[in-house]
């Protein structure tokens, strides 16, 4: 028999096989969401950097006190495209298998995957969304240059991190019980502001301060901004405290998808 | 090989835990193939996903040595709002496959020209069904799982789908579930059956089907639409998707269709009949009862079946050469007694049909069984119902087994009042044997034909008082039937008249 589909593929393949269901899957999430018309795929991105430069202006017009002598335009960009990441994320997640359901008939595609692809592409999105604002902005004057890229891109991938976790965690929690979706919404709005995305921690009173930094995205915001301004910024934060919450989160999420999966009935 | 060890499947609903498969197993090897019966909700979905690997057991292992399909012609792996190319492109990507190539046999195979570049969603459901089964087809798998192949598309497609499935890939595994019985026969070499919650295996197909037949007249499922029918047309209307819903009724027509396909008339004839005595008012099994009446020969039996056909709204056109046949099977001019086609309107207007004859011939002539030669006269000569009652009304039969009609009556003058009796529908309290259910059949819908639409406490009395064919005629006049069909009135006026007639000469 000719191209007989594997079954139980062997473990050297199952990387190459791991890569194609994403990337079809990623394709494929691209194409049901932005089409083939006007912008396409780079809506991807454009959407998040409407939103930022959208609440740059804002801020901006109503000089937002935010706490310390840093430019408001850098403020807003690190603050709000940091929020856009872990945000979206979980948002993406609520509902994606239920939409998904019938791509379970196909072996090779598992429940994390459909988690995955959506995870996958809206962290493309933030990113690039924020790469090409700040490349924007320090053209056009408004911004230097980070002072230390690497702490930036690590501070980054850290809330990127949290972001994935959480998605996952959120997003198969919701499979079972449509009362997450619900409760996500007020949640996300709540946390918002309590985030870092509009406040330096080093600007709060000492007590703001301690309670604040119990909320573990504060600390790669904080990172984030570390990197961009340096030590004018006067970051506070704990990337120990950060990272362990995030590998709590990943077992949580990897353990719901698993209780998932074991039970998930394709339509 | 694919081997089942001991699978369980539990769903828990909110109605507490459902076994849907307890203790199944079995091995498929390479180039067997395996159908399986089971009734509606069975479990036999639940089967094929279990197999394909979407859902995993409750307990017990499933073992794949080899490669297994998702369930064939199955279009919810889809994308709506991509286009067909979109879907096919994903697919190769997922089975890492040369999408051109892949692309070319959708193209060759599906024939939706320019709409494989539409999304999805601006399918008909056709369209859907050849794309579905076309991509399942680019895969080339060990096992193919099988769901109800036959549900969708025309004949031409069905016999490409088969081409490809039976003759390309006959060394392949296959599980095919599906209703049909004789679709499983043809195809499969080993079967099944699945009934509350267990597998039972077969090597011969007539034992399976024999089990599965008993399990589906054991008991019969409950019809989901119990909205009460209460005119004859709306017994007409209602018979159609009640007898799809009903599995009973789609067993024996699908046994008449594969009996009559394999040339055995009588027994063809056999089983529509016994699925029309469940429905008589479906209208396009008497038209299959007419073509296999005709057949064998029955020229009359067949004439009076497409008349009914014709008469419950089958159009004439489709059966008038038949007909002209079977008319001049009997050396009779068609042009003197014409085909008469559904006439809406009130019951006594419509064009009646064989199950009228027999529903009158039971309470006017008490008679179980009518004549073909008989009922032939009948619907010939009797452009409605009304028509048809008032001569039937006239017959000596009439006299003979109601005798002296209508005096027995004026012993018990007094009607039936709503309060007087049970409410309660005979067929609602008891669900009782076969013998029970058709008689309830057959006094339900005369009193739906009989009964007006307004009185339907009236009708409700009647049906519980109705027992025998004996005291149908009495109840039924004295319920006020038949109040609205001219003939029937005047004919009966005019009897009670000579009547009250002769009495008073007396």
């Amino acid at each position: 028999m000719i191209e007989t589909a594997p079954d139980q593929p062997a473990a050297s393949s199952s990387w190459s096989i791991q890569c194609r269901v994403l990337g079809a899957l990623l394709i494929r999430e691209m194409l049901t969401r932005y089409g083939r018309h006007n912008l396409g795929f780079l809506w991807l991105f454009v959407e998040p950097m409407m939103f930022t430069l959208g609440v740059t202006a804002l801020w901006t017009a109503t000089k937002s006190v935010h706490g310390s002598d840093l430019p408001i335009v850098a403020f807003a960009l690190t603050g709000y495209s940091s929020v856009l990441l872990w945000r979206n994320m979980p948002g993406r997640c609520i509902g994606a298998l239920w939409a998904n359901l019938a791509l379970m008939y196909h072996r090779n595609i598992k429940v994390l995957d459909v988690y995955l692809a959506r995870v996958l592409l809206e962290f493309g999105g933030a990113t690039i969304s924020f790469a090409t604002l700040s490349v924007l902005f320090i053209t056009l004057g408004l911004l230097k240059p980070p002072e230390d890229m690497l702490q930036v891109v690590g501070g980054w991938l850290s809330i990127a991190w949290f972001g994935t976790a959480l998605a996952i965690w959120i997003g198969a929690l919701s499979h079972e019980n449509e009362l997450v979706d619900k409760l996500w919404h007020p949640f996300s709005y709540l946390l918002f502001p309590l985030s870092g995305a509009g406040f330096m921690v080093d600007a709060l009173p000492h007590q703001a301060q301690e309670i604040v930094l119990y909320i573990p995205i504060v600390h790669g915001v904080e990172f984030v901004r570390e990197g961009y301004f340096g030590s004018r910024a006067r970051a506070h934060y704990d990337l120990g405290y950060l990272l362990s919450f995030c590998l709590v989160l990943s077992l949580f999420a990897l353990m719901q998808v698993r209780k998932v999966a074991r039970n998930v009935v394709p339509e | 090989m694919i081997s089942l060890r001991d699978v369980h499947k539990v769903y828990h609903t909110r109605h507490g835990n459902k076994v849907v498969l307890d203790g199944v197993g079995f091995d498929l090897k390479m180039g067997e193939k395996l159908g399986v019966l089971g009734r509606n909700g069975a479990g036999k979905s639940t089967l094929i996903r279990l197999i394909s690997g979407a859902e995993l057991p409750t307990s017990g292992t499933i073992e794949r040595h080899m490669s297994v399909s998702w369930p064939l012609a199955f279009g919810g792996a889809f994308q709506a709002t991509l286009t067909g190319i979109d879907n096919i492109r994903f697919i190769s990507r997922i089975y890492n496959q040369d999408f051109e190539r892949n692309l070319a046999f959708v193209e060759d195979f599906a024939e939706l020209g320019p709409y494989l570049r539409e999304p999805v969603r601006t399918y008909s459901s056709g369209m859907r069904a050849r794309l579905a089964f076309a991509i399942s087809m680019i895969i080339e798998f060990d096992c193919f799982l099988i769901d109800e192949v036959g549900a969708v598309g025309d004949a031409r497609f069905h016999a490409r789908c088969n081409f490809e499935l039976f003759q390309k890939r006959a060394d392949r595994a296959m599980i095919i579930i599906s209703h049909d019985a004789a679709y499983i026969r043809e195809h499969c070499d080993r079967w099944a059956v699945l009934h509350n919650a267990k597998l039972t295996l077969y090597d011969d197909f007539e034992l399976a089907y024999g089990d599965f037949r008993i399990q589906i007249g054991l008991d019969p499922q409950p019809v989901d639409d119990q909205r009460p029918v209460t005119s004859r047309r709306a017994l007409v209307e209602t018979s159609q998707h009640r007898s799809l819903q009903d599995e009973r009724f789609m067993m024996l027509a699908r046994e008449g269709d594969w009996r009559r396909d394999a040339g055995q008339w009588s027994l063809s004839e056999e089983s529509y009949a016994a699925a029309l005595a469940l429905y008589p008012y479906e209208r396009s099994r008497w038209g299959q009862h007419g073509h296999v009446t005709r057949a064998n020969g029955l020229h009359a039996r067949a004439e009076a079946s497409y008349r009914t056909a014709c008469a419950l709204g089958v159009p004439v056109q489709d059966v008038h050469d038949f007909w002209v046949f079977t008319m001049a099977g009997q050396s009779v001019d068609p042009q003197r007694w014409p085909l008469r086609g559904y006439v809406a309107g009130p019951a006594s207007s419509q064009v009646p049909g064989r199950p009228d004859v027999e529903l009158f011939a039971r309470i006017l002539w008490c008679e179980d069984r009518t004549d073909d030669g008989d009922i032939v006269d009948l619907l010939r000569n009797n452009a409605t119902c009304d028509e048809l009652l008032s001569a039937m009304l006239q017959d000596q039969r009439f006299d003979a087994a109601h005798p002296g009609w209508p005096k027995i009556v004026r012993t018990d003058q007094n009607p039936v009042r709503p309060s007087d009796g049970p409410r309660a529908l005979p067929q609602a309290d008891a669900p009782d044997g076969d013998e029970e259910e058709s008689v309830a059949g057959w006094i339900r819908d005369i009193c739906v034909i009989a009964l007006p639409e307004s009185e339907q406490d009236e009708t409700q009395i009647s049906l519980s008082k109705i027992r025998t064919m004996e005291n149908a005629w009495p109840i039924l006049a004295s319920a006020g039937a038949f109040s609205d069909w001219p003939l029937t009135q005047s004919f009966l006026r005019d009897m009670a008249g000579s009547q009250t007639e002769s009495r008073s000469q007396a």
